[in-house]
């Protein structure tokens, strides 16, 4: 469908707010005083009131911890997406706040660089996804990622198992979550070397131990059946160009002839709720972060205006993932009645552009872009770098990372471009029987801009839409393992 | 020297370090001499597959150091599995709960709970604890969850006690979206509810009993639009007739942004009615929900198209 609105052009009732450092909040509008309309260097751009102004429609009479959550939270982030915190020199033109990029550099630089206190053991489980936020991070923020090639080779090296798949640290269980972000590390950081330190064999083996009967996969050995499981693992597979026959020793294979996609379709519908979003796992509650899981999974599966319609009811997946946007603070929530996170700026906001691809929406926004950049930009910058949940949390590299890849999602069109001949007349069903490699989650394509106030004060680096790593390094990984249809 | 290494219960095991890589992996922690060297005796019994007493023990100091090693939760597991003398419920009640109580966002904790529970083969005391957890965290998304493996599990459909704690939770705050899935799980998750009308309107009901409450409240709007979409015999008219006492059209007075969402849902199929459905739309996108204008204005230009977009 393509609708007449652009939805992402600038609201005509703009209320003109000038203001100087110290101005005060009368109920939810910024009042200036004393004005001086000569002084320009003191004003700041107007905020719409679309990104300000509370809901119309409150239940003040019924209070519950929920709601009282939900108005502190509102109550936190009110400075900040008022403008009110920031110093005018720390502004665009187009009134947000400057992404402070030598800052969050330096915070991810130290998180993947510095040796962790004692106090940190807890996270010797899961030092690969540091690595692989800190570098996607430094990636969004113009730094290179190659230049910790080397020290990523000895990480993965570290935490690869004999069994094939990578663990949290050394002798630790290969698992589907930390294999996902060692490739995906392996992948940033680019290069022969790197992607040659995976045992491929061995990883195709363990991914047949995990891949179960009913068509989902178990995060590791014994482990926990979620979608987690089943994205990481079809990352993995994907990404690796290994084969989609199962393994012989692979507790799915019942009749011989089921490979890593059987099932898999169905168990992700399994997971959709009454809600109309996404759950973990079937039973359990729609949560945005599973929402990309299964829109992800079945992009990488088949082309998503294929894959996406045919197993997943999405008019519903847009009715609940759109009411994520909360407002006025304009970043997402990951669950009905929560609260915002800027974490879910990713795993809601980088949902877009896979639900576009599947309505085949072109020009047509179903979300506010700028909604959720001011949200990042006022409320997720700490003061010594990095980003964050809200501004009453602390900054750290999982929550940096996904706030810049949710303002990537915000800034950029990523396309889905449709190869010729995918339009045959050839059935789903069909297609996914001869499906012999994974084509569909390399024809993504990022060239331009989405419409907003992106100047260069806030920009940040391109993600791939499905991966969120560098693009450019997807493709170079495509056309690595291309070449290499065995081990 | 160390707890193990001066132990003559360990004297006859040989503990494998971390190697030394060059050049140095990224990320690295300072461990503790403690967790450093317990590591290294449990690389050494997974190496040699032990499953014993001694082995217990350790992976206990382990979890203590760091409750998200998933390893060495498995590994408990399948040694407890392997133990005769080794009592599942005295794990539960003496280890695990207090745990529990103390990482509240530990995917292992639960997982863990599950292979016992399941081992075990009774749920008994399980809702007792959970008492305690939800009234740390009435959202715990890993909690939930488990409680909804015990009524998969052990056939809890329909059960009383489920649906008493659902209505309880929700009681305490309305807005608890958990407690309304749990309850949606309880009632429909086995497949049979959603073609019981008489079930069906009930909840029906009871959604609208809420909605009364605090009409502002998604939770409960969205309990009922699942039954609408996917009940038997739910009438359509009954719930209009509803929804429109809190979405007054025509300068009528708005009550609740979902009641708007919803008539323009019902009143987009009808082409008779498509004049409401963009009136409703555009209160959204203009007025009470401008955020989301995007979305209502794809919404509006499917009714405009004669397509159902929700």
């Amino acid at each position: 469908m393509q609708s007449s609105t652009p939805s992402s052009s600038y609201p005509a009732s703009t209320t003109s707010l000038p203001f100087r450092s110290g101005t005060s909040i009368t109920s939810n509008r910024i009042s200036g005083e004393d004005e001086d309309p000569t002084d320009t260097t003191m004003t700041v751009p107007a905020v719409s009131s679309i990104f300000l102004d509370l809901p119309l429609i409150k239940d003040s009479h019924l209070e519950t911890t929920s709601s009282e959550a939900q108005d502190e939270t509102v109550k936190e982030c009110l400075p900040f997406l008022t403008l009110q915190n920031f110093e005018p020199e720390n502004l665009t033109e187009e009134g947000l706040p400057r992404l402070q990029r030598a800052k969050h550099i330096k915070f991810l630089k130290t998180s993947i660089e510095m040796t962790y206190p004692k106090g940190f053991t807890p996270m010797d489980s899961s030092r690969p996804w540091t690595v692989y936020w800190s570098l996607v991070g430094l990636h969004m923020l113009g730094e290179d990622p190659s230049q910790w090639r080397d020290r990523v080779i000895a990480t993965a090296q570290q935490v690869q198992n004999p069994d094939g798949g990578f663990g949290g640290g050394a002798g630790q269980l290969a698992h589907s979550a930390t294999s996902y972000a060692i490739i995906l590390a392996l992948v940033t950081v680019g290069g022969k070397e790197a992607l040659d330190a995976v045992d491929r064999k061995n990883m195709w083996h363990w991914l047949g131990r995990m891949k179960q009967k009913d068509g989902g996969f178990t995060v590791c050995a014994g482990g926990e059946e979620d979608i987690r499981g089943a994205y990481c693992s079809m990352t993995l597979i994907a990404l690796l160009n290994l084969p989609l026959e199962l393994p012989p020793d692979s507790p799915a294979r019942v009749n011989g002839n089921e490979t890593f996609l059987t099932g898999l379709p169905e168990w992700i519908q399994r997971c959709q709720t009454y809600e109309g979003g996404i759950a973990g796992l079937p039973d359990s509650e729609a949560h945005g972060a599973y929402a990309f899981c299964a829109l992800a999974c079945l992009s990488i599966i088949g082309p998503p205006a294929k894959m996406i319609p045919k197993y997943l009811d999405v008019p519903s997946l847009i009715h609940c993932l759109s009411s994520l946007q909360h407002a006025p603070e304009t970043g997402f929530a990951g669950r009905t009645n929560k609260l915002v996170d800027g974490c879910y700026s990713h795993w809601v906001g980088g949902c877009w552009s896979l639900l576009s691809a599947a309505l085949g929406l072109v020009t047509t926004d179903l979300w506010s872009r700028e909604g959720l950049a001011r949200y990042i930009l006022c409320c997720c910058q700490g003061d010594r770098g990095g980003l964050r949940d809200k501004p009453s949390k602390h900054p750290d590299a999982y929550h940096t990372n996904y706030c810049l890849a949710g303002l990537s999602a915000a800034q950029y069109v990523a396309e889905y471009v449709v190869p010729e001949g995918e339009n045959s007349s050839e059935t789903l069903d069909d297609e996914l029987a001869g499906i012999v490699a994974l084509t569909a989650p390399f024809q993504w394509r990022i060239e331009r801009e989405s419409e907003g106030p992106w100047s260069e004060e806030v920009k940040v680096m391109p993600v791939h839409p499905v991966f969120v790593v560098p693009v450019n390094r997807v493709k170079e990984c495509h056309d690595y393992f291309e070449t290499k249809s065995g081990f | 020297m160390g707890k193990y290494a001066d132990s003559p219960e360990w004297a006859d095991v040989v503990p494998i370090s971390q190697q030394e890589h060059m050049p140095a992996p990224l990320a690295q922690i300072a461990y503790t001499d403690e967790y450093a060297e317990a590591m290294s005796y449990l690389r050494a019994t997974m190496a040699s597959n032990e499953l014993s007493e001694r082995v217990l023990a350790l992976t206990e100091d382990i979890i203590r150091l760091n409750p998200s090693h998933y390893t060495v939760w498995l590994y408990r597991f399948r040694t407890l599995s392997a133990l005769p003398t080794a009592s599942l419920t005295t794990e539960l009640t003496t280890f695990l709960n207090p745990l529990s109580l103390r990482h509240l966002k530990n995917y292992q904790i639960w997982h863990h709970r599950q292979l016992l529970v399941s081992a075990i083969g009774s749920y008994e005391g399980e809702a007792e604890f959970l008492v305690d957890m939800f009234a740390k965290d009435a959202k715990n998304y890993h909690v939930w969850s488990y409680r909804q493996w015990l009524v998969r599990h052990f056939k809890l459909f329909h059960s009383a006690s489920e649906l008493a704690f659902t209505e309880q939770l929700i009681g305490e705050d309305v807005r608890n979206n958990s407690a309304w899935n749990h309850r949606w799980h309880v009632n429909f998750a086995d497949g049979d509810g959603l073609s019981d009308s008489g079930l069906v309107a009930k909840e029906l009901e009871y959604a609208m009993g809420k909605i009364e409450l605090a009409a502002q409240n998604e939770s409960a709007w969205n309990y009922l639009r699942g039954l609408l979409a996917k009940g038997a015999g739910v009438e359509e008219s009954k719930v209009v007739q509803f929804a429109v006492k809190y979405a007054g059209l025509d300068g009528g007075e708005v009550k609740s942004t979902h009641a708007l969402d919803l008539l323009a849902s019902i009143y987009g199929k009808d082409p008779a009615k498509k004049e409401s459905a963009v009136q409703a739309l555009e209160l959204l996108a203009d007025k009470y929900d401008p955020i989301r204008a995007p979305y209502w204005r794809y919404r509006l230009a499917m009714v405009n198209s004669g397509v159902a977009a929700s």
